[in-house]
């Protein structure tokens, strides 16, 4: 449960030096303005107070601050100074004033974050919506065929020829890989949510070129005779990253490359870096992505335009898969047409010191 | 009179200990089949197999749990069938005594491989030859001379540090199986592994650097993401 008063050092270390901040501009004020107002004191207290229950969670520190203010303003800025003085007219109503200001502040700031949870709630619950959406109807299609191809190999078996045969097992397996790519994409999801629902991934070092390697060699188990290059920088990089799920973005981006680059023939793999992040990029040298559909990409959403079939459907949850993954990792992940023509997808991911 | 290979598959979904049961069948070994602990140890104690296939998950008894059963009583080689989901039940289940892994779903290829490199190991222990370190290693262009403390590729001399040359030779004598990167550092370096294996990674990086052609499709030392590192097996 949320604390109303929950105590951080950060939280202390803030209120001390915005109300150290606040006092010391009073007191240059004063000596460049001789001792003609004290006017302007409450004013900057009163700043003080709301950024403290603006920038510090719970109501304690603005709470602290206000009365902190009315105490320090009475003692070091109003006549007599250095002494307290109850006795000026109107005082308890500053103190009213003040404390008002921190806990209404409090409360608006504790809103605005009880929204912000929300609405980043809503967008993991769009993820899943739409993840669900889509995999419940890709599920069917390849389904249908493995049901159908095996069913026709049971019961007409005599009937085909061997060519035939090989060709329908051919298509069972494939289906089967699809579906295989759709489930590690929710499992990717799921290893994500792990903890208490909220996005949270274990971040370890990992060399750059393992993470390629091991790619690559899951890649090539899948299609041997794809025409894959990578190209790596000669230093050892280390990167911040859970690998399952990092691989999982970059077979993602090779599978499509190659299944919705159209005519595309090779795709190359870069890895470079600038001073912080390493830098990958997966392009193809295909049809490239309408520029129609080139906002709408990493939404989720699946393409229902006319021309596509159904396989071209499933990018839309691999990316969006792909997206949240990136992020969760610091990092971002754009999609551009390459000067060439083709798709070129490029994520960052930070490295380690 | 029995030369075939005897292989308990322990398994609780029957339609993959099917396919699988098929694969080693048409290749020349004898299968078995359990479908939970208490007929996997029935088995173990009555065939003798010369190999157990083991998956983690079983209706009635933790996978990790059957596997220091068996490991307390039996050095029969185990590779463990594992379900894709985290590194460190890999990690765990080869640190409990499993000899190798494989991740589902996998290949004919991927899984006779496996079984045939447990099978090699086991038979070189047996023969007390099982830690090498005499003669050479020879797969493909790479040949390590243990005598020589020395690494070629394609012939020419791969100058390799003292500890880059133990790493090497280390993954050579157990080629096509995985090593953790905790029983490699505690090797090489003598030192109880952290969870910081950088200085290993570091390592690897520069033999990666000396013998591969590329290092994102190597040819000899493979990555096992989160586990540690297998080397290709030796030419026939």
């Amino acid at each position: 449960m949320k604390k109303l008063f929950p105590l951080s050092l950060r939280d202390s270390l803030l209120t001390a030096m915005i109300l150290g901040l606040a006092a010391l501009l009073c007191v240059l004020l004063r000596i460049i303005d001789g001792t003609s107002g004290d006017s302007y004191v409450s004013l900057v207290f009163l700043l003080a107070v709301f950024l403290i229950s603006r920038f510090t969670t719970g109501y304690f520190y603005g709470t602290f601050a206000s009365l902190f203010s009315v105490l320090a303003i009475n003692y070091l800025f109003t006549y007599p100074y250095m002494a307290f003085n109850f006795t000026l007219a109107g005082y308890p109503l500053t103190i009213l004033c003040t404390l008002a200001v921190a806990i209404i502040t409090g409360t608006l700031t504790t809103r605005v974050k009880e929204q912000e949870r929300i609405r980043s709630e809503n967008e993991k619950e769009r993820l899943r919506s739409n993840l669900l959406r889509s995999v419940s109807h890709d599920f069917r299609t390849p389904l249908t065929s493995i049901i159908g191809g095996t069913s026709a190999l049971l019961e007409n078996d005599d009937s085909f020829s061997q060519e035939q045969r090989i060709r329908l097992l051919k298509g069972v397996q494939e289906d089967a890989r699809w579906l295989l790519r759709i489930v590690e994409n929710l499992l990717s999801i799921t290893r994500m949510e792990q903890s208490s629902g909220s996005i949270k991934i274990d971040l370890r070092p990992e060399p750059v070129e393992e993470l390629v390697e091991d790619t690559v060699i899951k890649f090539r188990r899948i299609h041997p005779e794809w025409n894959l290059h990578v190209i790596l920088p000669d230093d050892f990089l280390l990167v911040s990253v859970d690998p399952l799920l990092i691989e999982q973005v970059l077979l993602n981006l090779l599978e499509n490359s190659l299944r919705h680059g159209k005519s595309a023939t090779h795709t190359t793999l870069t890895v470079r870096n600038d001073s912080t992040h390493a830098i990958f990029e997966v392009e193809d040298d295909g049809c490239g992505i309408d520029e129609k559909l080139l906002p709408h990409l990493f939404e989720g959403k699946g393409f229902s335009a006319e021309g596509t079939n159904d396989k071209q459907r499933n990018m839309g949850i691999g990316l969006s898969v792909c997206r949240a993954i990136i992020k969760a990792h610091h990092g971002t992940l754009t999609a551009e047409n390459a000067a060439s023509g083709g798709a070129l997808f490029r994520f960052t991911l930070p490295m380690e010191d | 009179m029995n030369a075939l290979p005897l292989i308990l598959l322990i398994e609780d979904e029957e339609n993959i200990r099917s396919f699988m049961k098929a694969i080693l069948a048409s290749n020349d070994y004898l299968p078995l089949e359990a479908g939970n602990a208490a007929e996997a140890l029935l088995q173990i104690s009555s065939r003798n197999p010369d190999l157990i296939l083991l998956d983690l998950g079983l209706p009635d008894l933790d996978g990790m749990e059957l596997l220091r059963r068996i490991r307390q009583k039996y050095s029969t080689p185990i590779i463990v069938v594992s379900a894709r989901t985290f590194e460190s039940e890999k990690v765990d289940a080869l640190d409990a005594g499993a000899d190798d892994y494989i991740t589902k779903p996998f290949g004919t290829s991927e899984l006779l491989a496996r079984v045939r490199t447990a099978l090699r190991h086991a038979a070189e222990k047996q023969s007390s030859l099982h830690s090498r370190h005499e003669g050479r290693f020879t797969c493909r262009d790479l040949v390590i001379d243990y005598d020589k403390r020395r690494v070629y590729v394609g012939g020419e001399d791969v100058h390799l540090t003292q500890n880059e040359y133990k790493i090497v030779a280390m993954l050579s004598q157990h080629a096509g199986k995985v090593l953790t990167y905790d029983s490699i550092i505690r090797a090489i370096w003598g030192i109880n592994p952290s969870s910081d294996n950088k200085i290993l990674r570091v390592n690897m990086a520069n033999i990666r650097r000396k013998i591969e052609k590329s290092t994102a499709e190597p040819q000899y030392i493979f990555t096992e993401m989160g586990v540690g590192y297998r080397m290709a097996e030796e030419d026939a």
